[in-house]
């Protein structure tokens, strides 16, 4: 018998390929559907704006370890607030996401640096730019005490504190309302403008120095009392100043 | 009546509800009676609607009866069966995760109740959020049905809120106190992220917190009785014995320290005494009296460390001989299974491990003599109770060892013994009660005294000597001479280096049946060969 010559055929070409059963024809590829709930939303969004902040108080912590050893002086916090200030301005967030940021502030996998000062002045940016009037921060499991908390809060602005708060608590309040529920240590309220600071419990040493107006209500023992220029502070609802009573930094 | 209509239901559903969730290992459900529900619409609640006990889940059929009118059984039966799947699948997963999640809860709690019941709310979002998302569930349907208290209402409301679905709940609260705030912090929580749940368990209560003492605090003025879970209490009563001893090794392990470690012992010490904990009668299974969390701790902890013990040839002892088949437990270690006959799987009801037995041989066989250990607790040494002491662990991995091998331990804990600072423990098996010996802390001086060790070891041809200290022993050039007089393998351990080790070491010089390991980690213990004679290693190899 004479071979025939095979015909030339394109291999490439599909129709010419033999027609032999997909072996994986049946496994079909399930896919679910991919069901959303509104907390993926929520959580989505929030973890955005915490990365914001996050980055903004590393912006700031940036500026700020140029300098060595960060001091408390006047133009020390003025200058780190302002640096505070732009960063925060172009965030748009809400009271819980401070509060979530101060906690994780804490957290030391997720914000490698407290530096108390500069937080303190971070956060009290966010309190001042934040939509809400009222602000609630519930810190009482806080281990650490912040400072600076409440640092020229505005007129119609009202600062909830749960928890107590370190040094500098208020200072240079410009007519804000500040409440701390727990208690403050020293300097609090000092240069404040006017406004009211609120603090249940005790407060520590020189006391509205420097204040220029405003007042200042302790629910317990006021340990010492700064160089007031002007304003006046409670103790138990009496009032230590101005009165004869009290004189700057006395000691009980 | 009702009761053999439910299975029938629970027997048709039980399919399609195994298959949405990927057919879980977890036996058929059961329907049965369970205590604390009252039958009849009027009660107050529908009591409890599911319990589960070591995997098996009980749906509670006077529950369903009392939900009838309100929703469709069959949804009812699903909806539960729902929950108590994803408590296996997906929350708390394990023992450990229950355990640990417990533990954050109690650092922002304070209380054991408070932090039992925060940790329990929490497990119970994030399994129905993980429902809700993930599987098509009648959850939502079944909190709409269900009589709610004050807590109930606010979790209810965040439900509403991270599902998106109306279960006719004003965030106002029915008793007129706003749970705003509570709900917006609430819904912030990724309660689906497993890796950030430490972070959110955390969140979650401190925000529920006021709540919850609230809640406590009624319950205080009522009696002291609260209403029940409908949809089951998360209890130590979920898990096997095997999967406790699993999670206790795993938070001894890396996750707890010494202190936590107790504190979450004592929390649970009524569930882990029903699960089979208890050092009277053992530390092992069957009821007891008191669990010394020290000693449990040192002992989950030794359990994740395996130190090899060279054999020795022995007259009378044979080596362990593979004997008998046994099935495997999940939690049990995988070192004696038969691969074999498990076909190479590693799946309870399918993996087998082997049952060593130790034979007895004519002549001289490789054995395992027995051990006398002799640990130093004076005022140099680490209190064991106080934090972890590396030598209680590396005498607690030497235990093991001998104890494995079906071997005795003697324990002789010194501090300053000829003045009374000592215990000491004749050979045993009993592991319990090696461990609370060596856990003994004196905290005194150092000095060994030779009358109390020589008849431990005199006569004993076959045994070997095991000591960990930091060798500052008063009267080492005694123990030296003493060590220098006998042939028996001994294995001295020292925490940490000094110049005492270094002489210790120096004076041993080339004897060849003393071997020195130093421990500065916990690391290094594994690095421990007991019984390691030089001679005897070097001509085998």
């Amino acid at each position: 018998m004479k071979n025939l010559p095979l015909p030339n055929r394109d291999p490439t070409d599909p129709k010419n390929r033999p027609l032999i059963p997909n072996p994986f024809e049946e496994f079909e590829i399930h896919t679910f559907a991919k069901a959303e709930i509104p907390l993926d939303r929520i959580v989505e969004s929030m973890e955005v704006v915490m990365d914001e902040i996050r980055r903004g108080y590393e912006k700031l912590l940036e500026e700020e370890a140029k300098e060595l050893v960060w001091m408390v002086q006047y133009n020390t916090i003025i200058k780190a607030y302002e640096v505070a200030e732009k960063y925060v301005k172009e965030i748009r967030y809400c009271a819980e996401d401070i509060e979530d940021f101060c906690f994780a502030l804490e957290n030391t996998q997720r914000i490698p640096y407290l530096i108390p000062g500069p937080a303190g002045l971070y956060i009290s940016a966010l309190c001042n730019y934040v939509q809400e009037e009222e602000i609630l921060l519930k810190l009482s499991e806080l281990k650490t005490e912040i400072n600076l908390l409440g640092f020229r809060l505005p007129k119609g602005k009202r600062l909830i504190i749960e928890g107590d708060t370190g040094d500098f608590t208020g200072i240079g309040v410009e007519g804000g309302e500040l409440v701390v529920e727990g208690g403050a240590k020293n300097w609090t309220g000092a240069g404040m403008r006017s406004g009211k600071i609120l603090v249940k419990k005790n407060i520590g040493l020189h006391t509205g120095e420097w204040m220029m107006g405003g007042e200042i209500h302790v629910g317990g023992r006021v340990r010492g009392l700064g160089n007031i220029v002007e304003g006046k502070v409670f103790e138990r609802e009496k009032l230590v100043y101005p009165g004869k009573v009290r004189y700057p930094n006395s000691y009980y | 009546m009702d009761k053999e209509h439910h299975q029938a239901i629970l027997e048709k559903i039980w399919p399609t509800v195994k298959k949405k969730h990927l057919y879980p290992e977890i036996p058929m459900p059961r329907v049965g009676e369970l205590a604390g529900s009252e039958e009849g619409e009027g009660s107050k609640d529908e009591g409890v609607g599911l319990e589960m006990k070591e995997k098996q889940m009980t749906l509670n059929s006077t529950f369903l009866s009392n939900v009838k009118g309100r929703m469709p059984e069959e949804q009812v039966i699903e909806a539960l069966l729902d929950h108590g799947i994803t408590h296996y699948t997906f929350c708390p997963w394990d023992f450990h995760t229950h355990v640990a999640l417990y533990s954050q809860a109690k650092k922002v709690m304070g209380d054991k109740t408070l932090a039992k019941r925060a940790a329990n709310y929490f497990i119970d979002v994030v399994s129905d959020t993980h429902c809700v998302k993930k599987r098509f569930s009648d959850i939502p349907e079944l909190h709409r049905t269900l009589k709610k208290g004050k807590v109930e209402e606010v979790i209810a409301c965040l439900y509403q809120q991270i599902w998106g679905v109306d279960l006719g709940f004003s965030r106002s609260g029915k008793s007129g106190k706003g749970y705003d705030d509570v709900v917006r912090r609430l819904a912030r929580i990724p309660y689906l992220d497993r890796s950030r749940w430490h972070e959110s368990i955390q969140k979650f209560s401190r925000t529920m917190k006021p709540l919850l003492m609230e809640e406590q605090q009624e319950e205080g003025s009522q009696g002291g009785k609260g209403e029940p879970n409908p949809q089951g209490e998360h209890d130590l009563n979920n898990y096997s014995y095997e999967e406790i001893d699993e999670g206790l090794r795993e938070c001894a392990n890396d996750k707890m320290a010494l202190s936590e470690f107790r504190e979450m012992v004592e929390d649970f010490s009524e569930e882990l005494k029903e699960a089979g904990y208890g050092m009277e009668g053992g530390m092992g299974r069957g009821r007891g009296t008191a669990i010394d969390a020290d000693v449990l701790f040192y002992m989950k902890l030794a359990e994740n460390y395996a130190i090899p013990l060279r054999k020795v040839l022995l007259e009378e002892k044979g080596t362990l001989h593979p004997h008998s088949h046994a099935p495997w437990e999940v939690g049990s270690p995988y070192q004696d299974v038969d691969i074999w006959t498990s076909f190479g799987k590693i799946m309870p009801g399918i993996t087998q491990v082997w049952k060593k037995k130790q034979g007895k041989g004519k002549g001289k066989l490789d054995g395992t003599p027995d051990c006398l250990i002799a640990i130093d607790s004076s005022g140099s040494m680490i209190n064991p109770r106080k934090s972890l002491s590396y030598a209680v662990l590396g005498a607690a991995c030497a235990t093991n060892a001998y104890l494995r091998n079906g071997s005795k331990v003697g324990v002789y804990n010194f501090s300053d013994a000829p003045m009374g600072g000592k215990d000491v423990l004749d050979y045993t098996n009993k592991r319990e009660a090696i461990y609370r010996v060596l856990c003994k802390y004196f905290g005194g001086g150092t000095a060994l005294d030779l009358d109390d060790l020589v008849p431990l070891i005199r006569n004993r041809k076959n045994l070997d000597l095991f000591i960990i200290t930091d060798m500052k022993i008063t009267n080492i050039e005694a123990l030296i001479s003493y060590f220098a007089q006998i042939e028996n393998r001994i294995t001295a351990v020292h925490i940490g280096e000094n110049p005492y080790a270094a002489r210790f070491e120096k004076a041993i010089g080339k004897r060849t049946n003393i071997n020195i390991f130093t421990v500065k980690r916990k690391e290094d213990i594994p690095n421990i060969i007991l019984g390691k004679i030089r001679e005897y290693f070097h001509s085998s190899h």
